[in-house]
């Protein structure tokens, strides 16, 4: 196990240089011109100097593979550029909006994950009769369902009409008492630190912003795993030793938890882990229908405005998520499924 | 057919039928049935081994399951002798009976769950039938895989660490948990490999002994249920087409079917020289048998009433050698002489 994990991480590498080397290849189908836009915020600054130097002066005029290889020096020096959209040294920027994002995939991943296999599970039980297609018709509706709109529906119910979930991370007076010196940051999650700090007000004040991002979330994701959830149950449900169990003597309802869903869940954990590994990755839409903060929306501005800094450092960490949660849930699968070796 | 002596049947099927709807279309509109099991009536003694054999889709497999609940039977009765008495055996008395009958199955590969131990595999029947104490039940697990010719060493290993024999032995530990009475076990050694096959067959013997247990054998290989069966019982499209003991139904067969699976047993003597009866023609199918007798289109005795009239299974000698042919008296079939094959 452990020599597994340990080959696994020395590929990790591989991985980075791969990914970084794509964005600037493809960056390189972008003039000089192009690229060095994003430094200039008015007309007024190209009075004193002309766009050339200001090309030469970031290093624009360099052939694509001199630009890689200054980039990867000062990434060894811990620098990974400074982000002109976010304002801020790229690498700040990511932990700033990490803990955002982990917040929000953290809430959602739970009743993502419950929901679709609560669904799938009834769907499997009630194979093709009335309640089967009632739990489909509504996931998939979920599915199909633009997450914008879906997102944006909830908005106007919840916050325009209730005001009961409104977007962004926290209310105004939260978020003073949050950015003063009393509140202690420890995790950068909201919920978890204002429970460190002893304020159930702004724990509660972060959940109220958190339900309508997740609830849009689940509801898109939960035909996905009520997909799996039902078929590998199905699969499961006409093998062998299921009929071993009904043999034994075992209630249904022991056969189904114990025999039935228990093997199910395989295939099932397989698809939660990428799903983890999306929802870590920020969700672009969600974040930007509720102003919510997070990794994706970082990255997204990011990218409309050129920013090849703040997306290289963005990619390098989402190649970085990548390969450790892959290589949690394929050390998870040798746990649940005892077949599995990781040799 | 009646029960002669009350006393000594532990099993007692009546009219056993078992049906699978075909349906048709996008409505699933019901326009036949398979009718893999068709009025099959017999008893099991109490100590005995009853061997069931057939071709592979004559309905032996679906009889069995049928027999043990794990599929619902169409019609037909099934009554268990207990200590209280008949049971009858239907939906809602099988679950407590589960401890009174059990059944081991063909595949040893498949029918054991991956995820779980052996000792819970093979303690879960008896958790379910009230053995609450986990310390309990481990030292009867203990004492199974004793009894099967594994060790305690085994326990906390999962299924995919063991070979078919091995795991053939865990289904048949699994089985003897509750001590049942009947045990019926379905092509048990089908999967194995011919060595193994003896070893798991003596261990059967040998269990039946220890245990007082009575078999409902299910098997294709004739030699196999020669070896153990005290009465065998042959099927063909879902009915019994001859039953008796197993000296009288091998050396003196009563239905020219049985002549025609018995000629086909390889004899391991070169210089004998057997008449093989060649059947000609597939088995029919059973969502469609022929009218009369449904073996007659491949029998090379049919005449004409054999293709209008279906014929009952009746005792030929008065000694429980049953048979359903009508021609039965007058044909003269070769049989194959004890010991020959085993």
């Amino acid at each position: 196990m452990i020599t597994y994990i340990a080959r696994r991480l020395l590929f990790l590498p591989v991985v980075l240089i791969g990914v970084t080397l794509m964005i600037f290849v493809a960056m390189s189908f972008l003039s000089p011109y192009q690229l060095v836009s994003t430094y200039i915020k008015s007309p007024e600054e190209l009075k004193n100097q002309s766009l050339d130097d200001l090309v030469r002066k970031y290093g624009l005029d360099q052939p694509v593979h001199v630009r890689y290889v200054n980039w990867m020096r000062n990434l060894f020096r811990g620098d990974l550029g400074y982000s002109v959209s976010a304002n801020m040294p790229v690498a700040e920027a990511i932990a700033r909006r990490f803990p955002a994002t982990v917040e929000l995939a953290l809430f959602a991943i739970v009743p993502v994950i419950l929901g679709g296999i609560w669904l799938g599970t009834i769907s499997a039980k009630h194979y093709n009769r009335p309640l089967d297609h009632l739990s489909r018709t509504f996931a998939i509706v979920g599915w199909s369902l633009p997450d914008f709109v879906f997102g944006l529906i909830l908005l106007m119910v919840f916050y325009g009409v209730l005001g009961w979930f409104p977007p962004g991370r926290l209310s105004m007076w939260a978020d003073s008492i949050v950015l003063t010196g009393d509140f202690t940051r420890y995790t950068g999650l909201n919920t978890v630190d204002a429970l460190l700090n002893g304020r159930p007000d702004i724990f509660w004040d972060a959940v109220r912003h958190l339900i309508a991002p997740v609830m849009t979330l689940a509801y898109l994701w939960w035909a996905y795993l009520l997909r799996i959830t039902r078929s590998s149950m199905l699969e499961v449900m006409n093998k062998d030793y299921v009929r071993t169990a009904r043999a034994k003597g075992l209630t249904e309802q022991v056969v189904m938890g114990r025999h039935v869903r228990r093997n199910a869940l395989i295939p099932v954990a397989t698809v939660s882990g990428s799903m983890v590994l999306g929802l870590l990755g920020g969700v672009v839409i969600v974040e930007t229908v509720f102003d919510y903060k997070g990794l994706g929306l970082l990255t997204a501005t990011g990218a409309q405005q050129l920013d090849y800094t703040l997306v290289l450092g963005t990619t390098l960490f989402y190649g970085l998520l990548l390969v450790l949660i892959n290589l949690v849930v394929d050390v998870l699968y040798a746990v649940i499924d005892p077949r599995v070796r990781l040799e | 057919m009646t029960i002669p002596n009350t006393g000594e049947i532990l099993l007692d099927v009546q009219g056993l039928r078992k049906y699978f709807p075909i349906t048709k279309g996008i409505f699933r509109r019901t326009v036949g049935h398979v009718k893999a099991v068709e009025n099959v009536s017999f008893q099991v003694r109490k100590g005995e081994t009853l061997g069931v054999v057939g071709e592979s889709g004559c309905g032996k497999t679906t009889m069995g399951l049928s027999i043990m609940h794990l599929i619902q039977p169409s019609q037909g009765t099934i009554r268990l002798h207990t200590d209280g008495g008949w049971t009858e055996v239907n939906a809602q008395s099988i679950r407590r009976l589960r401890d009174k009958m059990q059944i081991v199955f063909q595949d040893p590969f498949s029918s054991l769950d991956p995820r779980m131990r052996i000792r819970d595999i093979v303690a879960e029947p008896l958790q379910a039938h009230g053995m609450k104490n986990r310390r309990q039940r481990y030292e009867q697990v203990e004492k199974l895989l004793d009894a099967v010719g594994l060790g305690s060493h085994h326990m906390n290993r999962f299924p995919h660490e063991f070979s078919g024999g091995q795991r053939q032995r865990i289904g048949i530990a699994r089985a003897l948990s509750l001590n049942p009475s009947l045990v019926v076990c379905d092509e048990p050694v089908s999967a194995l490999d011919v060595s193994v096959q003896a070893q798991v067959l003596n261990l059967l013997h040998d269990l039946q002994e220890e245990f007082g247990l009575t078999y409902l054998f299910i098997a294709h290989d004739l030699s196999v249920v020669q070896h153990i069966s005290d009465r065998v019982a042959v099927m063909y499209l879902g009915r019994i087409v001859e039953m008796g003991e197993v000296d009288s139904l091998f050396s003196r067969p009563k239905h020219p079917y049985t002549e025609a699976l018995l000629s086909a047993i390889p004899d391991p003597d070169p210089d004998v020289v057997g008449e093989q009866i060649i059947l000609q023609g597939d088995v029919p199918s059973p969502a469609n048998p022929p009218p009369g007798c449904h073996f007659h289109p491949r029998c090379l005795y049919a005449q004409e009433r054999c293709r209008q009239e279906i014929p009952e299974l009746l005792d030929i000698d008065g000694q429980g050698h049953f048979a359903a042919c009508h021609y039965t008296q007058e044909l003269s079939l070769t049989g194959v002489s004890a010991g020959e094959t085993a």
